[in-house]
């Protein structure tokens, strides 16, 4: 019998996340642990914790995890580790070990599913150079994955969502659409190639751009999942105090993306994430509709929006682009807050 | 009358079926879109409103219906007080229009560049016949600040009947929105409209 997972779902990926509105309803209310060794926590908004063990050393923590976003086990591993580990990678990090977590319906699947979800995920990290050293299952309906990623870092090297200045370059590594497709795919409208590509992107590690960063010396840049383009970047803007302007002509979209988005393929997170930064954003009355919802579709996976100052960014796109990420592209720049976080242009 | 019936489909499968019966729809043709799940008519709404779209929602049981009429393409609407504030009626108007597409007259040295549009702009008042419209982009918008060397030379412009267009997205993109005190803001599909129906565009 051949397994399909995606049978088992609604929401795929980081489509699943809670709504960014209710999380920091809920956050609000959560103490934050003071300790002089804790260098990065929820406070910036951030993707993972870094805590500093000693001068030379600290650790990026991170878990992400989520249903499937595609029909075979083995793919659907790989995704979801890839996903996890980004967060490491997004800090400027190197993923180091990582632990499994695992829900799985062992009454609905089969274990050979089981399996090959875990072989696919210990194969990704292997390439990311990551030791999944355990783990842990629940016997759970609908199947869900990730890991939990320890990586390491220096601690005068971090590079967060608070680092972003006036005058930077916004450059995006990879294309946006994977949710959009997703959907499409469940209503049989997408495109095959379009499906696979999306895949590919998001078994795609960004270690080759977490490289280039940290050779250039960033210091503010965030993954792309969940909460859309335009909610991460409005996270950056915040915890970096400034306003950041996208340009959503220039923003690479995968394949039929935009079609799909014009025949009202747009996923619920999409309208999810609208709601969460349509009070921090402003609308250019010229931007087309899909290009804005574009913005706001929901990413598994996706690439690194990185804050490049100094007009290195023709430098950092070639390395990038060279370095296997070929959709890198610059989408927006960095400017002196203005009264709103974000503009949609 | 169309009934679109997306009862027990999620999103965004509600969106693609309302969006492609808007397609087909003919002007003035009103249909029914049902739901029942709440995530789809609030998503639904939202969609319909930011596409400015005539509906209107009614709840019964389970079952929520949205009666929505499709109207064609919003003309834009002349502004009355366009017309209305022109101290001095009297000048006549050509068939043309000047694009400012920078804020420096020629190539070569930056300072001779803005003085030269100085000139320029001081000396579009005593044309013969004055430009219809004139519409600023890119650097262009620059030269309708408050700080700029002809701002007071624009207003006068503009009270002799001609009309200002400064792309909005550009007074945005330099964060000058709050200088631009003469004129209107406006959309690139207005700015190419204004262009393809000018005789003639001079460009300094």
């Amino acid at each position: 019998m051949k397994i399909d997972l995606l049978k088992m779902v609604e929401n795929g990926g980081c489509s699943a996340k809670i709504s960014p509105v209710q999380l920091e309803e809920m956050l609000k209310f959560l103490p934050l642990p003071e300790d002089p060794n804790i260098l990065v926590n929820i406070d910036t908004r951030d993707d993972a914790g870094v805590y500093k063990v000693n001068e030379q050393l600290a650790l990026v923590f991170t878990t992400d995890f989520f249903p499937p976003v595609c029909s075979d086990p083995y793919e659907f591993g790989q995704i979801a580790a890839a996903n996890s580990i980004s967060d490491v990678y997004a800090m400027g990090g190197t993923p180091v070990i990582a632990l499994n977590i695992m829900m799985f319906p062992s009454a609905k699947l089969p274990v050979e599913a089981y399996g090959d979800i875990l072989k696919g995920g210990s194969d990704k990290a292997s390439e990311a150079g990551t030791r999944i050293i355990g783990g842990h299952t629940i016997d759970d309906f609908t199947p869900k994955y990730g890991l939990a990623v320890i990586g390491y870092i220096h601690p005068d090297k971090i590079i967060t969502n608070s680092g972003a200045k006036p005058g930077d370059c916004l450059i995006l590594t990879k294309p946006l659409g994977t949710g959009v497709i997703l959907a499409g795919q469940r209503l049989n409208i997408a495109a095959d190639s379009d499906v696979n590509e999306a895949l590919r992107l998001m078994k795609l590690l960004n270690k080759s751009g977490a490289e280039v960063m940290v050779k250039y010396n960033i210091r503010g840049a965030t993954d792309i999942t969940g909460f859309g383009l335009a909610g991460h970047s409005l996270k950056m803007a915040k915890a970096s105090s400034v306003s950041i302007t996208l340009n959503m002509n220039r923003v690479p979209l995968i394949g039929n993306t935009y079609a799909l988005i014009d025949q009202g393929c747009i996923p619920g997170a999409a309208f999810r994430n609208l709601d969460y930064a349509e009070k921090d954003t402003v609308f250019d009355p010229d931007l087309d509709y899909n290009l804005k919802m574009a913005a706001f579709d929901a990413q598994t996976s996706g690439g690194l929006l990185i804050s490049v100052p100094g007009r290195k960014e023709k430098e950092l796109l070639l390395e990038l682009k060279n370095s296997g990420l070929t959709s890198s592209a610059v989408i927006g720049n960095v400017s002196d807050f203005n009264g709103k976080a974000l503009l949609l242009i | 009358m169309r009934i679109v019936d997306t009862k027990g489909q999620q999103c965004p499968a509600p969106i693609i079926a309302t969006k492609r019966t808007l397609k087909e729809a003919k002007k003035g043709e009103t249909f029914l879109v049902l739901t029942d799940n709440r995530t789809s008519l609030n998503n639904l709404i939202r969609f319909l409103k930011d596409n400015k779209t005539e509906f209107s929602v009614e709840e019964a049981g389970d079952i929520w219906t949205l009666r929505i009429t499709k109207k064609t393409a919003e003309v834009q609407q002349t502004e009355a007080e366009k017309y209305c504030n022109t101290d001095i009626p009297h000048f006549t108007q050509g068939n043309f229009i000047i694009v400012f597409s920078s804020d420096k007259m020629g190539e070569g040295d930056e300072e001779l560049g803005h003085l030269l549009m100085t000139n320029f702009i001081k000396a579009i008042k005593d044309l013969e016949s004055l430009p219809k419209t004139m519409v600023f982009y890119n650097n262009g918008v620059k030269l309708g600040s408050v700080d700029s060397t002809v701002s007071e030379h624009l207003k006068e412009i503009e009270k002799m009947g001609v009309g200002l267009l400064f792309c909005a997205t550009c007074v945005k993109y330099y964060s000058i929105e709050e200088k631009i005190k003469t004129g209107s803001l406006s959309n690139m599909y207005e700015i190419a409209q204004v262009m393809a129906s000018a005789a003639h565009i001079i460009k300094p």
